[in-house]
């Protein structure tokens, strides 16, 4: 009895992609859902077949309803998400970096941290009004922490043998923090991204069933209020799609910025 | 849920059967959803007085924040009865194949009954803003698309000869949200309701230049029911005796008179289900017909003038979501 060659069991070790499963199962959900709305069995108030949905959609997109909603949505994220991140960025390498500034600073992070950002929502109407900075300032918060945090924990976690090798050759402290330290924290800084993507489309919603006339959140609450539930489940598949977008145009950029971590 | 119905039924036609004797037999629970407002009170005039079980029906009162809920509530089949405003919303539950019908008045727009009101900016109105004329362009703020408030401003520009895009819309979702905004200068003028329009008028950062029932009366709320309560005919028209009897009582004490220990005696059963304040219940009583019947053909407009803005798709006919058998039934019954 032989056991078999080892190029046999070698099958074992490759994780294989199987793409036609991975379609297989989006289209089978989509048939399935609807087949389901055909049945009757659930009425299409309770659950609109995703082909009426994407009547609907198509339907909104020629009214020019659609792009309205959806560059409205998109520059308050621009512009939230642009702030946070930068705002992030700059004080996590400010407080990684300077040990004066990380005692004042990490304490203050760490008593702000845990707010649920949507509890200062109504803090934020109140200061900013009900227009557009206090939704932008919401995104702006959301992402600032994840981007703070993250930034901090990558400068942390530099290679101290490169800290001490890029010095004895001679780096001041502005090459050290450009050459080493910020390399080295990028991938924490594009999780940190990630995050906060993810973070700002939550907060964008929820900012934009207070007090707005246009965006998805709204889309999606008004259509509620109406009961239109075929635009709402538009809404529902326009922000799934733009979580879809933001994560693809991150994982782009990141392969971009650091390609010595390809394989990831 | 259908077991549940098919023993009520039983039930109350047992207690039909057995007569006047019959009131010791055990009575139909129904859930009954309304808003903590004044505008519930002859909801809470028949439970207090006992008037739903004298028909063998005992309404338990779920209570909703807003008109919307209630109506989808009532869809999805939670209540098999709810009384409240009638918004786009409910229109097109109707339009999406789910049944609620329409039985009987529950509050009307009405000349000389305080019930929902334009209110503008002190400054504007010092200005001399004095209808929807001199709001052309301005902002209004409203709770959400589709709601009455919705449709009172649509109303009060075709009354002025303006059309809708002639102000802009700003829906704030909720009522206090609406004085926030005005007395913060964010929008210019605001449709709400009584108490907000009191309160308002009181801090003085607004001037009422609309009143709606003064200037076009229309069916603004009613008693609705699930397509599951209409089908057990037998309880859905006992509880239309019940509610016919608190109409009428309703009526009689708080609208034919102002005062009177009948009228105070309503003024304290509303304030016990609401918590709101003796003072401001008694300006906030709105009308409704003694015996319930609807406005005629004006749910047929409301749906008309949905249909015109775009906001329901298809145009329902009126006999697809008004049913005024119950309380015809239950008129005859007690003349």
């Amino acid at each position: 009895m032989s056991r078999p060659a080892a190029s046999a069991r070698a099958h074992l070790l490759v994780r294989r992609e199987h793409p036609v499963a991975r379609i297989a199962g989006l289209i089978g959900l989509f048939v399935l859902w609807e087949l389901l709305t055909r049945t009757g069995w659930v009425p299409p108030l309770f659950l609109p077949s995703p082909l009426a949905v994407l009547g609907s959609g198509i339907e909104m997109l020629r009214s020019g309803e659609l792009i309205t909603h959806v560059v409205t949505s998109l520059e308050r994220i621009a512009l939230g998400f642009g702030l946070g991140a930068l705002a992030g960025i700059a004080v996590g390498l400010g407080v990684g970096v300077f040990s004066v500034l990380d005692a004042i600073g990490t304490p203050v992070i760490a008593a702000t941290f845990p707010v649920p950002k949507i509890a200062l929502l109504p803090l934020l109407i109140l200061w900013l009004g009900i227009g557009e900075a206090s939704k932008v300032a919401v995104i702006t918060l959301g992402v600032f922490f994840p981007m703070a945090i993250n930034t901090y924990t990558g400068v942390r976690h530099a290679d101290p043998l490169l800290i001490r090798a890029a010095v004895s050759f001679g780096a001041g402290r502005w090459s050290l923090i450009r050459k080493v330290m910020l390399p080295s924290a990028l991938p924490m800084v594009f999780a940190g991204l990630k995050l906060g993507a993810g973070t700002s489309l939550l907060l964008l919603v929820a900012a934009e069933m207070i007090a707005a006339s246009s965006g998805i959140g709204f889309l999606v609450l008004n259509a509620q209020n109406l009961m239109e539930t075929t635009k709402l489940m538009v809404g529902i598949v326009l922000l799934s799609l733009l979580g879809l977008a933001s994560h693809w145009l991150l994982t782009r950029l990141e392969r971009v910025a650091i390609p010595w971590k390809a394989d990831a | 849920m259908t077991m549940r119905r098919v023993v009520l039924a039983l039930i109350v036609l047992g207690l039909l059967a057995g007569g006047p004797a019959g009131a010791q037999a055990p009575l139909a629970k129904v859930k009954l959803g309304v808003l903590k407002l004044t505008s519930s009170a002859v909801l809470f005039l028949g439970v207090e007085k006992g008037y739903f079980k004298e028909f063998g029906v005992d309404p338990e009162l779920v209570y909703f924040q807003a008109a919307q809920p209630i109506a989808v509530a009532l869809a999805s089949g939670d209540i098999p009865v709810g009384a409240t405003g009638l918004t786009a919303g409910l229109y097109n539950i109707v339009v999406g194949g789910v049944r609620i019908w329409i039985v009987a008045d529950k509050g009307r727009e009405w000349p000389n009954h305080n019930l929902t009101a334009l209110v503008v900016r002190k400054d504007l109105y010092d200005a001399g803003a004095r209808s929807m004329r001199d709001l052309k362009g301005k902002k209004i703020g409203v709770t959400q698309i589709g709601s009455t408030f919705h449709y009172n401003v649509g109303r009060y520009l075709e009354k002025d000869g303006l059309a809708a895009g002639d102000v802009e819309l700003v829906p704030l979702q909720a009522l206090p949200a609406l004085n926030d905004a005005l007395t913060a200068r964010r929008v210019d003028a605001v449709a709400t309701a009584e108490p907000f329009v009191s309160r308002l008028e009181a801090s003085g950062v607004g001037v009422t230049i609309v009143q709606t029932g003064d200037t076009f009366p229309w069916q603004i709320a009613t008693v609705m029911y699930s397509d599951a309560f209409a089908k057990n005919r037998v309880l859905a028209v006992a509880f239309m005796k019940g509610y016919v009897k608190s109409s009428r009582h309703y009526h009689d004490a708080v609208l034919a008179r102002q005062s009177g220990p009948a009228f105070d005696e309503v003024v304290a059963i509303t304030a016990k289900h609401t918590g709101a304040s003796p003072d401001l219940i008694r300006k906030g009583f709105p009308y409704q017909d003694r015996d319930g019947r609807l406005m005629p053909g004006d749910v047929a407009r409301q749906i008309a003038w949905w249909h015109a803005q775009k906001l329901v798709k298809t145009p329902l006919a009126e006999k697809d979501i008004v049913d005024e058998s119950f309380l015809r039934e239950a008129l005859r019954a007690q003349p």
